[in-house]
């Protein structure tokens, strides 16, 4: 099961602090709900895991992250996530590449291209809605991107209202809240929005 | 004979042939009495369970499991690797390839079993399972069969890439299994060029699943004293698994004992031989121990035997008035990563000649080419004969096609067409030798019933008002019980059936039999048959099927095989017993064999009122004092080898209302005539067909198993796979004719799968119909709502006023 998905997050700050951001991998890991480096092998290789919750289930990948490529001039980076389930059933694949653009109005832009591969028993029972899945993690992943970033490089008080909403983000993905969106979303793209459009 | 009140009630009593006997198996299924393979229990058994691949197609890098085997209550985790030393990692087929039992080296199919842990209970093992650390190398999929042979198709079968022959015929690639052609290709060939019309039609047959209520399961037990093999096994065959369980194991066949306890449903999915039997056997070989192996119900959607998945190209020429000249049929079969088809040796597309149907077709050409792909082995013949749903799907939707092309009614174009009644025997232009039938007699009372004539009329007024409706019909011919032993054979062992019968000296009768039912009721209707041969009560005759070491080697329950062939065994054996029983009672008589005569359950001296003895008193005789020169006993085995296929056929018509906007299709009436030759339990026949109706139904509007491009299987849950409850199902009507067979001992000829064959196209002719006056002339299944309102849509009909 592949999806390709496009997306891209407006910051109200400036580029140099999203491109400064964007190079931290461990910190742009951590944007990902649930997610974390375990191990930073070197500069271009890294562990990590997922760990994911709905309902009842849980699941756990631990995976390995190579840094394909980074270009400061275009202020783009490119990433290659695989990984599987701790329990050998299901496996991911992610090929990212994301991007910071100067915005029309002034501050930035994250623009991120994915495609994600899910095999195994993901795929059979959850296929039909990873596009929405994957919609919705990455709109996590987006906001929290958002947060640090003006963290880093926004003016104060707002550096201070994101470091607060970064303290109070759940440490895994929370499932409930999570399907709720995932169901949210579905139904809005039935009604004319496209799933690939930002929120 | 039998007319005054008293002979009426002594047949009664018997409760023989064409009686609406009640089931005999029902009181204990339905108080949940039955013993499942589930059910065995045996002191020490272990519980066995797989690791299997989350790719479709990959190299194996590594495998660890010490974590697994550090787990408390695990005894053994198997691989490849540990099942080479025996020989047992690959396993051969029925069709004549290679399996793999436990994946070596490398995948070939999602799910695949890479390895099987052995455990004190179920839930350790599953918990084992996923300690078990597997290391892969994705390697490119191969999902579309289309591409199979493209040259830069990955290459999927490493272990035979070499070979010019995968046990079926040459191949002309590494992902090719077979050609296999039928008829004359340049006589079919100039019949089209010479044709006034020629029709032509892409028709695919989905990917679709048996999905019985039992999956597959077996305890094995391996006895290290006595050196004896048992297998409480869900086998539909097992007589052909004490075979195969004997030549893998190197066991002599008498010490193993295969034995096939209560069946929840076979429908061609428990013909095979799985990788979870053969490790369950090799684990209690090792372990000394009993060992359980059950799979759930993902593991039997994903991996145990489908049906189907033919992409087949239909072609009909025929002259104006709508004669059929010429039949071409051009097949690609998916067969899977593993060519393990349940066939007969010698027929690689089963029995898809037959698909010149109830037609008279003069010359005819099929080929059907089998590749390998990324997916789940089997192709299974799900509750028909052989390859036979294929057959019937192909031709009756050309019927179709071509009436549609013509302008003739689709009722009139196959009675244009009917093989005639005095054509019997009909040898086809594939082959067959059709035994019996009479078509035109069929349709014509189907469409009498329905009022065939107020239906059109009705259509065309809801076509004026833009409203959606259709009828559907077929006339399907089937060939079931296979068969005779110069065309059939499993393994090289001749398709015969057998039946065993005792008579006790008080007259109550133990019969065992080579097949094994899964819901069939054996026991009900193999003691009818007894029954009027032997003038025996069916309530004093046991049946016992499934347990090698007691019942008559047979080749099983499959293809509508156990009353054209076990029921045939069953009456020639009763025929024995009852000339043995004519000669012992003209003995107690003292009279002519000649001079007697049969009468219901007794021999009558004729002209002798009086002078009578009953089948219970010639029983007794037969221990008490025999004729001298004649062996005491009364009991007889037959072997019974069929001279010819039996032909079972049938008439359906099917009206269905689309809702426009959403796509709902509403059945609202179907109508189902059979002709099974001789009757043996009417109410049993009759709930056949509303089982094979109901799976017909199930196949045509939502089945399937679908992939996505990376080989992921979508459909392996019930929350996609569909099986319809009471809430879906249409009230079905059913109806009969009686053609006998000819050479069948009681004339019957198979009923069971005859409703599964011939209600598929039927649905989707009725889908089609509903739409036919927009141009279009056909649809692939599954019909779901979605699938019907794209057509819908496509064709602008959903638009409101």
């Amino acid at each position: 099961m592949q999806v390709n998905i496009d997306k891209s997050f407006p910051i109200a700050s400036s580029a140099a602090a999203g491109w400064a951001f964007l190079q931290n991998i461990p910190g742009v890991a951590g944007c990902m709900p649930g997610a974390e480096i375990t191990e930073t092998i070197d500069d271009k290789n890294y562990k990590g895991k997922v760990k994911t919750k709905i309902g009842p289930a849980t699941m756990a990948f631990n995976g390995d992250i190579v840094i394909k490529g980074i270009n400061a001039d275009k202020r783009e980076l490119r990433l290659i996530g695989t990984g599987q389930d701790t329990k050998g059933t299901s496996t991911a694949e992610m090929d990212l590449t994301a991007w910071i653009v100067d915005a029309d109005g002034g501050g930035c832009e994250l623009k991120g291209k994915a495609t994600v591969t899910v095999n195994g028993k993901a795929a059979s029972l959850g296929g039909r809605m990873m596009t929405q899945v994957a919609d919705q993690i990455l709109n996590q992943f987006g906001q929290n991107f958002i947060n640090n970033v003006i963290t880093l490089g926004g003016d104060a008080e707002a550096a201070e209202a994101a470091k607060e909403q970064l303290a109070e983000q759940p440490k895994e993905l929370n499932g409930l809240a999570f399907a709720w969106s995932v169901i949210v979303g579905f139904f809005k793209s039935l009604f004319g929005k496209k799933p690939g459009d930002t929120a | 004979m039998a007319t005054t009140a008293e002979d009426l009630a002594r047949e009664d009593k018997l409760q023989g042939l064409g009686c609406s006997r009640k089931r005999k198996e029902d009181p204990r299924f339905i108080q949940g009495k039955g013993t499942y393979v589930d059910d065995v229990k045996l002191p020490g058994m272990l519980f066995a369970d797989m690791v299997r691949s989350p790719y479709a197609h990959a190299r194996i890098k590594s495998i660890n499991k010490d974590k697994a085997l550090a787990l408390p209550g695990v005894h053994a985790v198997l691989t490849a690797a540990d099942l080479k030393p025996l020989n047992l990692h690959w396993m051969p087929t029925l069709a004549g390839d290679v399996q793999a039992v436990l994946a070596d080296e490398k995948v070939h199919l999602q799910y695949q079993e890479v390895a099987v842990v052995i455990a004190d209970d179920r839930y350790i093992a599953a918990d084992a399972v996923e300690l078990v650390e597997v290391e892969y190398e994705p390697l490119p999929v191969l999902v579309d069969p289309h591409k199979a042979l493209d040259d830069d198709a990955p290459i999927l079968r490493e272990d035979i890439k070499d070979k010019d022959n995968a046990g079926q015929g040459p191949r002309k690639h590494p992902n090719h299994i077979f050609s296999w052609e039928v008829g004359e290709q340049e006589a079919t060939s100039r019949a089209f060029d010479e044709a006034e019309v020629v029709v032509k039609e892409e028709i695919y047959y989905p990917r679709v699943h048996p999905s019985p209520l039992e999956t597959c399961g077996c305890v094995a037990s391996f006895d290290k004293v006595k050196g004896s093999l048992m297998v409480y096994i869900t086998s539909q065959a097992p007589h052909i698994v004490r075979t195969v369980v004997s030549m893998l194991s190197g066991l002599p066949e008498s010490k193993v004992r295969i034995i096939s306890p209560d069946i929840g449903g076979g429908f061609g999915n428990k013909v095979g031989i799985y990788p979870g039997y053969v490790t369950a056997i090799v684990a209690s070989i090792v372990l000394g121990r009993p060992v359980k192996w059950v799979e759930d119900r993902m593991e039997h959607l994903s991996t145990t035997a489908w049906a189907r998945d033919y992409y087949m190209t239909g072609e009909l020429a025929a002259d104006k008035n709508g004669r059929i000249k010429g039949l071409r049929v051009n097949v690609l079969a998916d067969h899977g990563a593993f060519n393990s088809h349940a066939q007969p040796t010698k027929w690689p597309a089963g029995f898809f000649s037959i698909c010149t149907g109830s037609y008279d077709i003069p010359v005819a050409y099929v080929k059907v080419d089998g590749v390998y792909t990324n997916k789940a082995p089997g192709g299974v013949a799900y509750r028909c004969s052989f390859r036979v749903t294929e057959a019937v799907y192909v031709i009756e939707r050309m019927m179709d096609v071509l009436a549609q092309k013509l302008g003739i009614d689709r009722m009139e174009l196959r009675m244009r067409n009917f093989v005639k009644p005095e054509q019997f025997p009909y040898h086809t232009a594939l082959g067959w030798e059709l035994d019996s039938g009479d078509y035109h007699t069929a349709l014509t009372k189907v469409l009498k019933a329905v009022d065939y004539e107020g239906l059109i009329k009705e259509q065309a007024e809801k076509r004026s008002k833009g409203e959606l409706m259709g009828i559907g019909v077929t006339t399907f011919t089937e060939v079931v019980g296979a068969g005779p032993s110069r065309n059939c054979d499993i393994l090289g062992v001749g398709m015969f059936d057998s039946a065993e019968i005792r008579v006790h000296p008080t007259g109550s009768v133990i019969a065992r039999m080579g097949t094994i039912s899964q819901g069939q009721g054996h026991q009900t209707t193999y003691a009818q048959i007894i029954a009027s041969e032997l003038g025996i009560p069916s309530d004093e005759i046991q049946i016992e099927e499934g347990d090698t070491d007691t019942a008559p080697y047979g080749l099983g329950t499959y293809g509508s095989r156990s009353t054209p062939v076990g029921g045939a065994a069953t009456a020639m054996a009763a025929r024995k017993i009852h000339d043995k029983a004519r000669k012992i009672a003209a003995h107690l008589l003292e009279a002519s064999e000649n001079d007697l005569e049969w009468d219901i359950d007794r021999f009558k001296v004729k002209g002798v009122p009086g002078a009578e003895k009953t089948m219970k008193e010639i029983a007794w005789a037969a221990y008490n004092r025999p004729p001298e020169g004649l062996e005491p006993g009364l009991e007889a085995v037959n072997y019974y080898d069929p001279p010819n296929f039996t032909y079972p056929f049938g008439a359906y018509l099917c009206v269905v209302d689309i809702d426009k906007y959403t796509g709902e299709v509403k059945v609202r009436r179907f109508y189902a005539l059979d002709d099974c030759g001789t009757r043996i339990n009417p109410m049993i026949i009759e709930g056949q067909i509303h089982g094979g109706l109901n799976e017909g139904f199930a196949v045509a509007m939502g089945q399937e198993l679908p992939f996505d491009a990376e080989g992921n299987i979508l459909g392996n849950t019930f929350m996609d796979y569909f099986i319809p409850t009471t809430m879906e199902t249409p009230h079905w009507e059913t109806d009969y004719t009686v053609t006998p067979s000819p050479h069948h001992p009681l004339g019957a000829k198979g009923v069971a799968e005859s409703p599964h064959v011939g209600s598929i196209p039927c649905f989707t002719s009725a889908v089609v119909n509903a739409f036919a006056h927009k141009g279009v002339t056909h649809m692939n299944m599954p019909h779901t709502s979605f699938r019907v309102w794209q057509k819908i849509h496509e064709l602008s009909l959903d638009k409101r006023e």
